[in-house]
């Protein structure tokens, strides 16, 4: 089954060759049958993909220790589910999982592109199959998860405690998913290079796959925040961690791509503009991606660092980043631009939006990079950290969450913002009552708290003023009114939805960061403590053992005003014998949106324990608003509107509804 | 075998997917005019919804179907090119894709595959016959028998000696206490849990250690094993003659056939050279030096070692981080007499690795056991 797996990699390898040669062969030549290739090709190169990781997945679940890989990243001791999720728990698993996912994408175009111009068509598979040839070939090369071990030793390494949590299980494959999902703008914006026109069709294919990226790239983001939130102990959210920043790049960027998409789609404007951005977003995918297993960033992703691959991954950045730049550098004249607008209208915010969106990212970016400049050409080591970003990424996306309500509440091509304005008085009273109950009522102490609640209200009503305006709240009768919201296009709902998830998760932000509490302090058994309004008894340290760690279990009691326990809370050290490596198990207490956090810290001898105790009020919305986010992208998705017509298919059957082909 | 015809059968399935394409008839591709055609039908009557919803203003709508309907006449309504003929140059690009399939995916796999290595699921391997299995595979069954009935000290019993001769010494410690715990103290569980400790430490008998062999030769006064490393930590304090001594007597009392006897006689002999040296540990003087030592008069004797101890004690200050060299240098000072400069050393080592070190826990315990306390 091993070798069985192995020899589908290559296999698929091989295939993928064919699948980026041929095809593009074929559309140059404008050869039907060479372009027919890639159709199959695609299909065939998944499932060989699919057989292969299955393989892997199968040795880890069946502790196959013959496999090198299995043998250094699992333990038979292990829980099943955690044998399972270790297949992607280490790089060359995580690898094979990318091209899985790479392959399944380009599988999709295969089956679902009958609507496509062949010729695009053709050229996208080319690309996705040259992306896919280089990863299996980078794959092989450096990290092959299939290498054996003869003899086979009898027990595992296993798996680095901290990756053993369910939140692994979720995020890689998620934030891949994003990641991948770009890849898909990517080959439409090369392929529309290397043609040199942009068909009508092409936005309105590159729109939905940009929607489901970013939608995993957000649940892919949002459960790795989550998962660093209660996994490592230190009660963040987010640090501004070279790892994280390299997530958030291509959402940022992504993001701006979303929006931008729009305008091409609806008005065939900003066509050179979007094809920059697909190809930005994929590029930052791909630095994101690569700069964790480079080496040149440590950080809790530290399971990817090997410095042997560097220069591998160096070439495939420059080929495709620098490839497909220059790419577009010698085409981009070639291609027409679309129509025209105002500045104040719909398409005028957008262009504003993807301005903020587009800097941001860079600012980010250059946070990020800039460290790694300075160490290579001077050897001083410098960290960039929160201040930074505070200074900088903060009051870039301030002026753009105020901005936000407006946006789709504009006209196409010429819009009357004071009449907008008018409208949003409503949301404008509600965010400035919030203002003046946080400074009067809750903490008068931080100006910028209030604003910032205030601000949060302000994108919750204005998502939800959208909604009414377009329902025709005020100007038509309640009857006609239901009946209009009914109506609405399911994109105006995903748009209400994800600035109303913006909002939440600003809204958390701000709760969690002006209002939060949190103490140290040593605690024995018996002992209370005060928090915010919530009184903790420890109870005690209690040994327990699981099934490949010990673990001294701290139990909070929780009391209620009577002074008996409303809840009991656990936090816990376990200590993982194999790689001699302890992890904290934070303790969480979900009250309404907020949360009472605790993490137990060392003992002392005199038997009392370090516990820090954080009071995060609102903490879930920061998570919740990415949900509603997401939500808000398969909303959209569903729009009618995104679905292409297929001229062969409907000269056949002449009237017929264009065909559901969406992917 | 059976991997070979899998392999196979993938091969032809993936180069089926190549060529089946190439090889089908002539397919008539919608023209890209078409697909244009289609999105603009669409965006005309997108429009006309939204202008229905008050999204875009009547003038402006009219501008935007004005500026659709441009962008469909601008469409190249000529025919796309004709399709290419399969001319020779499209045959070879054909065929030497479907040839690639399987020359590449073979010559590749031939390079880095393991045809001939089966899977090993751990299941499997426990399950086949023990005559068949390794040790390796011997002492995992056991640990899964042990991790599913834990309180089977029989099974403690029998691993903990294997995990002592595999070099698994913590593993060996945590089977010996166990097997104690469950079917009651002997002798030979004692002393191995000695040796076990021991071992860890990488051969110093700890006072943990001394315990245990302590209690195994309560047991069995004549336990060599105890009486072996019992002797030795003498040794490594210092006491050599009480060493010597209690080795001789071991001697004694062993039977001839004994397998201890070679272990005791080579005990004795280093520690008859290390008598010489007195209390410099083996390690420091070389051959000669002891030579030197073993022909000069007690009072240059007595000088040539504090030479060699002031020797250590430099080396110690331009290269601290040498716990062995710590430890013997305060063994050194003690067995000198100089308690002073072995509380001296003592602290500046446990100075070098900070109070809270594991290493100045190391450091005190054992200047506990050589008598001497940390701080006045």
């Amino acid at each position: 089954m091993v070798e069985t797996g192995h020899f589908a990699l290559v296999l698929a390898f091989a295939l993928s060759l064919v699948q980026a040669l041929v095809p593009l062969f074929g559309a140059r030549i404008n050869s039907q049958k060479m372009m027919a290739v890639g159709g199959p090709v695609a299909v065939t190169g998944f499932a060989l993909t699919a057989l292969s990781f299955a393989a892997l997945a199968t040795a880890y679940a069946t502790s196959d220790f013959s496999v090198a890989n299995v043998w250094d990243n699992s333990h038979s001791l292990q829980p099943l589910i955690y044998k399972i999720t270790g297949t992607w728990g280490n790089h060359e698993g995580s690898m094979l999982l990318w091209v899985l996912i790479l392959s399944f994408f380009g599988a999709l175009v295969a089956a679902f592109g009958s609507n496509l111009p062949a010729t695009l068509r053709a050229n996208v598979l080319a690309v996705q199959g040259a992306i896919g040839a280089t990863f299996l070939l980078f794959i092989l090369a450096t990290s092959n998860p299939f290498a054996r071990l003869n003899p086979a030793p009898i027990e595992g390494r296993d798996l680095n405690p901290i990756l053993q949590d369910l939140g692994l299980a979720i995020h890689p494959p998620l934030l891949y998913l994003g990641y991948v999902g770009f890849s898909i703008c990517f080959s439409f914006s090369v392929a529309a290079l290397i043609e040199g026109r942009i068909d009508a069709s092409w936005a309105r294919w590159v729109r939905p796959w940009t929607l489901v990226a970013w939608m995993f790239l957000t649940g892919g983001i949002a459960m790795g925040s989550y998962w660093a939130y209660y996994e490592l102990g230190w009660g963040g959210f987010w640090f501004w961690d070279p790892v994280e920043n390299a997530s958030f790049m291509p959402w940022l960027a992504g993001t701006a791509l979303l929006h931008s998409a729009i305008v091409m789609e609806k008005r065939s404007a900003l066509k050179i503009w979007t094809l920059l951005l697909a190809i930005l977003t994929f590029s930052l995918s791909l630095l994101g991606t690569f700069l964790v297993r480079s080496g040149v960033l440590t950080s809790v992703h530290a399971f990817a660092t090997d410095p042997t691959r560097g220069v591998f991954i160096l070439c495939i950045l420059t080929l495709f980043i620098g490839g497909s730049l220059a790419l577009f550098a010698f085409r981009a004249s070639r291609l027409t631009a679309g129509g025209l607008f105002h500045p104040i209208s719909r398409e005028g915010a957008l262009v504003l939006n993807n301005l903020f969106l587009t800097t941001a990212t860079a600012t980010v970016l250059i946070g990020t990079l800039y460290p790694l400049v300075v160490e290579a050409v001077s050897a001083d080591k410098i960290s960039v950290g929160a201040p930074f970003f505070n200074l900088t990424f903060g009051p870039l996306m301030v002026p753009l969450l105020v901005a936000v309500p407006f946006g789709p509440l504009l006209a196409w091509k010429r819009g009357d913002i004071f009449a907008v304005a008018q409208r949003l008085m409503a949301a404008f009273a509600a965010a400035l009552l919030a203002v003046l109950v946080t400074a009067l009522f809750i903490d008068g102490s931080s100006v910028f708290a209030a604003l910032g609640v205030g601000l949060a209200f302000w994108l919750i009503c204005g998502a939800l003023t959208d909604i009414a305006v377009k329902s025709g709240l005020g100007s038509v009768a309640p009857g006609v009114m239901l009946s209009r919201f009914a109506g609405l296009p399911r994109s105006v709902f995903g748009t209400a939805l994800a600035h109303l998830g913006l909002g939440l998760t600003t809204l958390g932000i701000v709760g969690t960061l002006c209002f939060g509490t949190e103490k140290i302090l040593s605690m024995r058994a018996g002992e209370t403590v005060q928090l915010s309004g919530h009184t903790l008894r420890f109870e005690g340290l209690y040994p327990a053992q699981g099934p490949n760690y010990s673990e001294d279990r701290g139990r909070f009691a929780l009391l209620g005003a009577d002074g008996s326990t409303t809840a009991v809370i656990t936090s816990s050290k376990r200590s993982y014998p194999v790689r001699q490596m302890t992890t904290t198990e934070s303790g969480i207490k979900t009250i309404g949106f907020s949360q009472l956090y605790l993490s137990l810290g060392d003992e002392a001898t005199d038997g009392s324990v370090v516990v820090r105790l954080w009071w995060k009020p609102l903490v879930t919305l920061i998570w919740g608003g990415a949900l509603v986010m997401m939500a808000g992208a398969a909303m959209s998705l569903m729009d009618r509107r995104l679905r292409v017509g297929a001229p062969s298919r409907r000269r056949r059957s002449a009237g017929a509804m264009p065909s559901a082909s969406l992917p | 075998m059976l991997f070979w015809v899998i392999a196979a059968i993938l091969t032809l399935g993936a180069s089926l997917a190549v060529l089946l394409p190439l090889a089908g008839g002539p397919k008539g591709g919608s023209a890209s005019s078409d697909h244009d055609l289609e999105v603009y039908r669409d965006q005309l009557s997108e429009l006309d919804r939204d202008v229905a919803r008050g999204l875009i203003q009547p003038a402006e709508a009219e501008e935007a179907r004005a500026e659709i309907a441009r962008r469909i006449l601008r469409l190249d309504n000529a025919a796309d090119k004709a399709a290419a003929r399969p001319s020779m140059a499209t045959r070879l690009v054909a065929t030497a894709a479907v040839l690639a399939v399987p020359l590449v995916s073979w010559g590749l796999y031939s390079q880095l595959g393991s045809p001939d290595l089966p899977s090993q699921p751990l299941s499997e391997r426990l399950a086949k016959n023990p005559a068949d299995s390794s040790v390796d595979e011997l002492v995992a069954r056991a640990e899964a028998h042990l991790a599913a009935n834990p309180s089977d000290g029989r099974g403690w019993d029998v691993l903990a000696p294997i995990y002592l001769r595999m070099q698994r010494f913590s593993d060996a410690v945590t089977a010996y206490r166990n097997a104690i715990r469950l079917d009651g103290d002997s002798a030979a569980r004692q002393a191995g849990l000695g040796e076990a400790i021991a071992s860890e430490a990488g051969g110093i008998v700890s006072s943990d250690a001394q315990a245990a062999f302590e209690a195994a030769l309560k047991l069995d006064p004549s336990n060599p094993k105890a009486s072996f490393y019992l002797a030795m930590s003498m040794a490594q304090e210092g006491r050599i003659e009480e060493a010597t001594i209690g080795w001789q007597k071991m001697l004694a009392a062993l039977p001839q056939d004994s397998p201890w006897r070679g272990a005791v006689e080579q005990a004795l002999a280093e520690s008859a050279r290390r008598s010489v040296a007195s209390g410099v540990p083996a390690k420091g003087p070389n051959a000669g030096d002891v030579d030197a030592a073993a022909s000069m008069s007690p009072q240059d004797r007595e000088a040539m070692i504090n030479t060699m101890v002031a020797g250590l004690d430099e080396k110690l200050r331009q290269n601290p981080r040498d716990v062995e060299g710590w430890m013997q240098l305060i063994r050194s000072y003690v067995v000198l007499g100089k308690a002073d400069q072995a509380r001296d050393a003592l602290n500046r080592g446990i100075a070098v690795f900070g109070p809270d070190s594991d290493e100045a826990k190391k450091f005190t315990a054992f200047a506990v056991s050589l008598g001497l306390t940390a701080t006045e």
